[in-house]
């Protein structure tokens, strides 16, 4: 799985992704083809180059940087070119411009790196001996055309199709012999270098990249991570870009959320529009930028490395491809339970399953997905309404509301009980008077039809400041669509 | 002949022909054969329909440019791999065509060469602003007043406007049509706090009101039949991005709301209303605006059509320069070179 199958991913990623100051074209290409990195070392040593460049970007001023990213900004896509090369094809004058405004640009940028240390972060092979190929007068410019240096014949001849216009074209013709003759030579003597030039390209999309990804720890306030070493992930403080940026433009805050998952099957219970699902994103969105190497937008971040990253979200999707919510739903986490059983190391990230259909299944599908999703490859989160027995689990709640306002803060809690703050924030939204007040007079009688005892636990004292009611009733499923996205 | 000088005070210029064979690509060698290519970088280009598939329709051989040592050209990499010409390679952009990507070069000696340039306005836009940046100080484009481009030569900040018997052999015909054509090259700006608000969008129809906010008439194109102004009580600036139809002008101008309204538009190729309809507009009182526009420096006939019919060359030159106030000239003439 590259980059550019997990792009699109409800988390965010593509949010992230498309604030980097990228210079080159050819660098978000090159990124999107980018595979998952998927073992700790080879994260750990991409993160130990962006350090680097963290340091660099520290170091150095503005109108530098600047610098940088404007020659970054002529690296072109030449790989037809250079294929063409070690295939000892022809170069053709544009070809050949390529090669060496590629040259021209990789010693200029190598040279650059190796001022501030950076060459043995990321080592720009030397391409001084194709310059000197393909600029016979030594102009260092990137220009290129066949030059009269490299023919006293072509010289004379096109000094005299200037005496005598009148003679061009059948100058141009002989000249038009001694100019293939010249690339077919200068192809000859470029061929040693295909696999230098590749390497340089693919160097300075990473410099490109490093660059962007060490100005956006900076912009953004992101952290470099570690990496965990008993599969238990531990995020201090952590935010969702994208969020944080919707809630500033409102002149909101948002509230960091810490959170520690792993080896258990952890729960999030927690009031409508109490961050759950941004908690889920959130997490999501971490664990691609950890495996892709960009800073983490946390305090601090110790993350276990996975194979496999499954989000699974109520989503618009199914409506296209003609699945109910259900069956779109039942899909999504049916492969995350195959992928379990493969023996893959995966991390699922699920909101509310079975949100969608009644509360006695769903609470028992939830329940036996939390037993299904038990084994030890699985890292899983997941967020519901539905009271789960916590023998299996470990539950956390959102605080919910303190004094008026939404405490987003995570606290374990020692059973499943769900909080029923339904009808209070539903009050709050200002929705209609007789509705809610209807719902608190079904729910003060007793025994009724709302009071099942079968996959209730009862009435029990309250949590927080939410009414003694049954958990069935809190489901109030209008709501769900305002929870999160409207912190 | 003055009008040379006049191209100097700009940085950029295109010829336009009003019609095949009205004589554009002479006008464009007269040109490049009189600029100070000694003392101004100069680079050309052609907005480029796709050049092919024309030349086939047509069935004409792509007139040929005639490029002076020294002069900058963009062109295809197909054209350029076909050159007839020593040029150095400045630069290779990522500016797709049909015929491959646009690439820069410096003649090194003078000769004939095909140009094929960016196909998009916004293409020839990066490209005239990656000259002006290698300090190229005058950017000719061979620009085509035609439906089928989507670059248009208003991105200029002058040109020059070829017309002909190959337009119409008929001489009152041409000289009005002509004249209308200047009309519109002639409207004026609109102010400039519009164009900040409307340069950026590029589709749909707009209005501005009284107190400077933007709103857009969703789902609405201004080609459509059945274009009602609604809640536009307020309607101070009009906009319409797209193209302007005659069926919508008529209906701007019988709309007492509108009567103190100023319509823009992008900029004069976006206008396809019939010169009738035009002046009924301007005669009730309407009021046309553009975001673009370009200074007109000439206007150059070709009095010979295709089919062999020649109009009396001077007549044409004196009648219209009277219609548009301008001065006209043949180039075919011997006098003239």
């Amino acid at each position: 799985m590259q980059l550019r199958d997990h792009i699109e991913s409800p988390c965010g990623l593509r949010y992230v992704f498309e604030q980097l100051e990228l210079q080159a074209g050819y660098t978000r290409r090159w990124m999107l083809d980018m595979p998952m990195m998927r073992t700790g070392e080879e994260i750990a040593r991409s993160y130990e180059v962006l350090r680097q460049f963290v340091r660099f970007v520290e170091e150095v001023d503005t109108p530098y940087i600047n610098t940088l990213q404007f020659r970054l900004q002529g690296l072109k896509d030449i790989r037809t070119t250079i294929k063409n090369l070690g295939q000892q094809a022809v170069l053709d004058d544009i070809e050949l411009f390529e090669v060496k405004h590629l040259a021209i640009l990789a010693v200029d940028v190598a040279e650059r790196m190796k001022a501030h240390g950076l060459d043995k972060a990321i080592a720009v092979p030397d391409l001084n001996e194709v310059i000197t190929i393909l600029d016979p007068d030594g102009l260092k410019m990137a220009t290129f055309y066949v030059y009269d240096s490299y023919c006293q014949e072509l010289r004379d001849l096109r000094a005299q199709m200037r005496q005598n216009p009148s003679r061009q074209e059948e100058l141009l013709a002989e000249c038009a012999e001694i100019e293939e003759g010249v690339r077919r030579d200068l192809s000859k003597q470029l061929v040693p270098f295909a696999k230098a030039l590749e390497e340089a390209q693919i160097a300075m999309a990473k410099i490109d990249m490093n660059l962007a990804k060490a100005l956006q720890i900076k912009q953004l306030g992101l952290c470099f991570p570690t990496i965990s070493k008993d599969d238990i992930s531990r995020y201090e403080a952590m935010f969702h870009p994208q969020v944080k940026d919707a809630l500033a433009q409102r002149k909101r805050a948002f509230q960091p959320v810490s959170l520690t998952f792993g080896q258990k099957p952890t729960l999030i219970t927690g009031a409508n529009m109490g961050g759950k699902t941004v908690v889920l994103k959130t997490l999501t969105l971490c664990q691609y930028l950890f495996q892709y190497g960009f800073g983490i937008p946390a305090q601090s971040a110790d993350i276990a490395v996975k194979d496999e990253v499954f989000f699974c979200i109520g989503d618009e999707q199914s409506i296209e491809k003609g699945l109910s919510s259900f069956a779109a739903e039942m899909k999504n986490i049916d492969a995350v339970i195959k992928a379990s059983r493969e023996n893959r190391k995966i991390v699922a990230l699920i909101d509310e399953p079975a949100r969608t259909t009644n509360p006695t299944e769903g609470t028992a599908l939830v329940s036996a997905l939390v037993k299904v999703l038990r084994g030890d490859n699985v890292s899983l989160v997941m967020t519901t309404h539905y009271d789960i027995e916590p023998t299996d689990a470990r539950c956390l709640r959102v605080k919910g509301f303190e004094n008026g306002t939404m405490n987003y803060e995570l606290v374990e809690v020692q059973d499943g009980e769900v909080p029923h703050e339904a009808l209070n924030i539903a009050e709050s939204l200002g929705i209609d008077k007789e509705w809610i007040e209807t719902a608190r007079e079904i729910l003060n009688i007793p025994n009724s039809v709302y009071l099942n005892p079968s996959n209730s636990r009862g009435l029990k004292p309250n949590l927080s400041n939410s009414i003694d009611l049954d958990p069935k009733g809190s489901n109030s499923t209008p709501l769900k669509k305002e929870e999160g996205g409207s912190r | 002949m003055t009008f040379i000088d006049d191209i100097l005070n700009y940085d950029s210029l295109s010829i336009v022909g009003l019609q095949k064979n009205t004589g554009k690509t002479v006008s464009l060698n007269y040109v490049l054969d009189r600029l100070p290519v000694e003392r101004k970088r100069i680079a050309v280009t052609s907005i480029g329909i796709d050049g092919e598939t024309t030349d086939q329709v047509t069935r004409t051989q792509k007139p040929e440019i005639y490029l002076r040592q020294g002069m900058y050209f963009g062109t295809s990499e197909m054209h350029y791999r076909q050159k007839r010409i020593v040029s150095e390679l400045i630069d290779v952009s990522d500016e797709n065509t049909s015929l491959g990507r646009v690439v820069t070069a410096k003649a090194l000696t003078g000769g004939k060469i095909l140009l094929s340039g960016p196909s998009s306005a916004s293409g020839l836009k990066r490209w005239m602003k990656d000259m002006h940046r290698v300090g190229i100080e005058l950017v000719i484009i061979d620009g085509a007043l035609s439906r089928m481009s989507l670059a248009s030569p208003a991105v200029s900040q002058s040109m020059i406007l070829a017309t002909g018997a190959a337009y119409s052999t008929n001489m009152n015909t041409l000289v009005q049509q002509t004249a209308f054509v200047v009309d519109l090259i002639k409207i004026p700006l609109t102010e400039e706090a519009n164009l900040n608000l409307l340069m950026p969008i590029e589709k749909g129809v707009w209005y501005i009101d009284d107190e400077g906010a933007l709103h857009e008439l969703s789902h609405i194109s201004s080609l459509s039949q059945d274009f009602r102004f609604e809640g536009m009580d307020r309607c101070k600036t009009l906009y319409v991005a797209g193209a302007l139809v005659d069926g919508f002008l008529e209906k701007v101008r019988k709309n007492p709301k509108l009567k103190t309204c100023e319509l823009v538009v992008r900029d004069f190729t976006k206008i396809f209303v019939s010169p009738q309809q035009y002046r009924l507009f301007l005669k009730a009182g309407g009021m046309i605006r553009v975001l673009q526009k370009s200074k007109l420096i000439a206007v150059t006939v070709n009095p010979t059509s295709p089919l062999g019919v020649t109009l009396d060359s001077d007549t044409l030159c004196e009648r219209l320069s009277e219609a548009i106030q301008l001065p006209v000239y043949d180039l075919m003439k011997k006098e003239c070179n």
